[in-house]
């Protein structure tokens, strides 16, 4: 589904990704877990094209995308949703407007029906009541939930998350972490993860990727990651074992 | 010291390449469907209509300084201030009214679009917006550029007129023209298309307006410092773009008369 071969990425003298390869198959989901500033954001957002890699290939459904057009890339973008660290929610917008946007766009639906998605989408992420809202009138870990429900709503094929729990309280946590393992479960939608949360990763993931300095450390299941040696995993293993 | 100046020509370079492909993409954009009519109303008022009491206060003051320092050096040059009404009509109409609104409106609306396309760039509205499969320069700057054209066009209108009224109210109050008196003297300097290069260079000016604010906004780094300097950036380019294109525009119309 999502491969990666050997990709780099600088930002003028600072190689951000240093020759990163790594296989995603249809309906997984992949963890990509490391420190702040390791490359994982830069590593999402070079899967649909919001950043070019210097070099290296990306294969998505077996096309080779990585210098791909902004043009090219709008169908690979439409069966990916993407939700950001930032709610990234459009301020001029209603709550409700701003979950209809991708559905307008691409759907043809009329406005019952549009309702009909926005609520449900909305109640996944156990938000009821607050489409009249503007973003700026609801709480930080409520734009990001009303986020999640505008990604999801025009039914991606593969969905990409950076961060998506920080800023949300425990039980909002655990609500995403099954919303993610439940898409993937029962739609077969593939998803990346970019996460602090070991814990978590250990519990829904299929695969975990760990990266340090824009190197992938370690990687392999919840199972090969539990007994790996690798000084950071070891750490982010202690950091678990302390949390429970 | 010559590497400085290397690295300083190529990323002046790389901004005026880039500023070249956002407005040829704007370009492109105004003229093809989808038109976000919407969009462009809401702008509209922000660019003109919310601008104009501000133009008007401005160009009036500015009016009443070129009637008085006119009638004053023309009293010390040539002993009187016949030529001041053409003079001061002239003035007005070649270069103050469109040049002074547009100045305004730069700092007003660019500086605004500048630090608001620069909070979307760093919270990541556009890339949400590329996700959605939605083109950040029709969706932001098109309607903005569509609108600074037109709200350029009519408020160097409304500041010429406002401007020419005022020299005539100040010239009646001070120096003693009637208006009809201000009126002929306007007409043996004064000529319609004056009005018409004029507002030629209030919708230029509005063109650079969003181009520069939106290229900045684009450009914004992170952090409160950088919307700062991304607004910072956009004034100040624009500025000096709007006396350059005044220049060269000025220039040519020399060639219709």
């Amino acid at each position: 589904m999502i491969k990666f071969e050997n990709l780099v990425k600088k930002f003028g003298d600072r190689t951000i990704l240093k020759g990163i390869s790594f296989e995603v198959e249809k309906g997984d989901i992949l963890f990509i877990l490391g420190t702040s500033g390791t490359g994982k954001s830069v590593l999402l957002k070079n899967i649909v094209g919001l950043l070019t890699p210097t070099s290296g290939n990306i294969w998505i459904d077996g096309e080779e995308v990585s210098q791909y057009t902004e043009e090219q890339y709008l169908p690979i973008r439409k069966k990916c949703g993407m939700v950001f660290q930032h709610p990234a929610l459009f301020d001029s917008l209603s709550i409700f407007e701003n979950v209809a946007f991708g559905l307008r766009r691409h759907y043809k639906l009329n406005e019952d029906e549009i309702t009909k998605r926005v609520k449900e989408c909305l109640s996944l992420v156990n938000l009821n009541d607050i489409e009249s809202k503007l973003p700026q009138e609801i709480s930080y870990g409520m734009q990001k939930r009303v986020s999640l429900a505008r990604t999801v709503a025009v039914g991606p094929q593969v969905l990409l998350f950076d961060e998506p729990t920080t800023g949300l309280d425990p039980v909002t946590t655990n609500v995403v972490n099954h919303l993610i393992l439940d898409l993937s479960r029962k739609l077969n939608t593939t998803s990346v993860v970019v996460s602090h949360d070991m814990h978590c990763a250990l519990e829904i993931a299929d695969k975990i990727l760990v990266l340090d300095k824009g190197q992938i450390v370690e990687q392999g299941t919840p199972e090969e990651i539990r007994n790996s040696q690798v000084e950071l995993v070891v750490g982010f293993m202690q950091e678990v074992e302390n949390h429970v | 010291m010559l590497e400085v100046l290397g690295s300083k020509v190529l990323h002046f370079n790389l901004h005026f390449i880039g500023v070249l492909q956002l407005f040829s993409q704007t370009i492109i954009g105004a003229v093809t469907p989808p038109f976000r009519i919407k969009d462009i109303i809401k702008q509209l008022n922000f660019v003109a209509v919310e601008s104009a009491p501000i133009v008007v206060f401005c160009v009036s003051f500015a009016a009443v300084v070129t009637i008085i320092e006119s009638s004053f050096h023309m009293k010390i040059v040539v002993q009187n201030d016949a030529l001041v009404p053409g003079f001061a009509a002239l003035l007005i109409l070649r270069e103050l009214g469109a040049v002074v609104s547009a100045l305004l409106v730069t700092s007003r609306v660019g500086a605004g679009f500048a630090a608001e396309v620069g909070s979307m760039q760093i919270t990541e509205q556009v890339d949400a917006l590329k996700m959605l499969g939605i083109d950040p320069i029709r969706f932001i700057v098109v309607p903005r550029f569509v609108a600074c054209v037109l709200g350029g066009f009519l408020l160097s209108i409304i500041a010429n007129v406002v401007c020419i009224l005022c020299a005539m109210l100040v010239s009646q109050l001070s120096l003693g023209y009637t208006y009809g008196s201000f009126i002929m003297g306007m007409k043996g300097f004064v000529k319609f298309q004056d009005l018409v290069f004029a507002s030629i260079k209030g919708a230029s000016f509005g063109a650079v307006i969003p181009i520069f604010s939106c290229y900045y906004g684009f450009k914004c780094k992170a952090g409160a410092e950088g919307v700062g300097l991304a607004t910072t950036n956009s004034v100040v380019t624009t500025s000096v773009a709007i006396i350059v294109i005044d220049f060269i525009l000025s220039y040519f119309f020399s060639y219709f008369y």
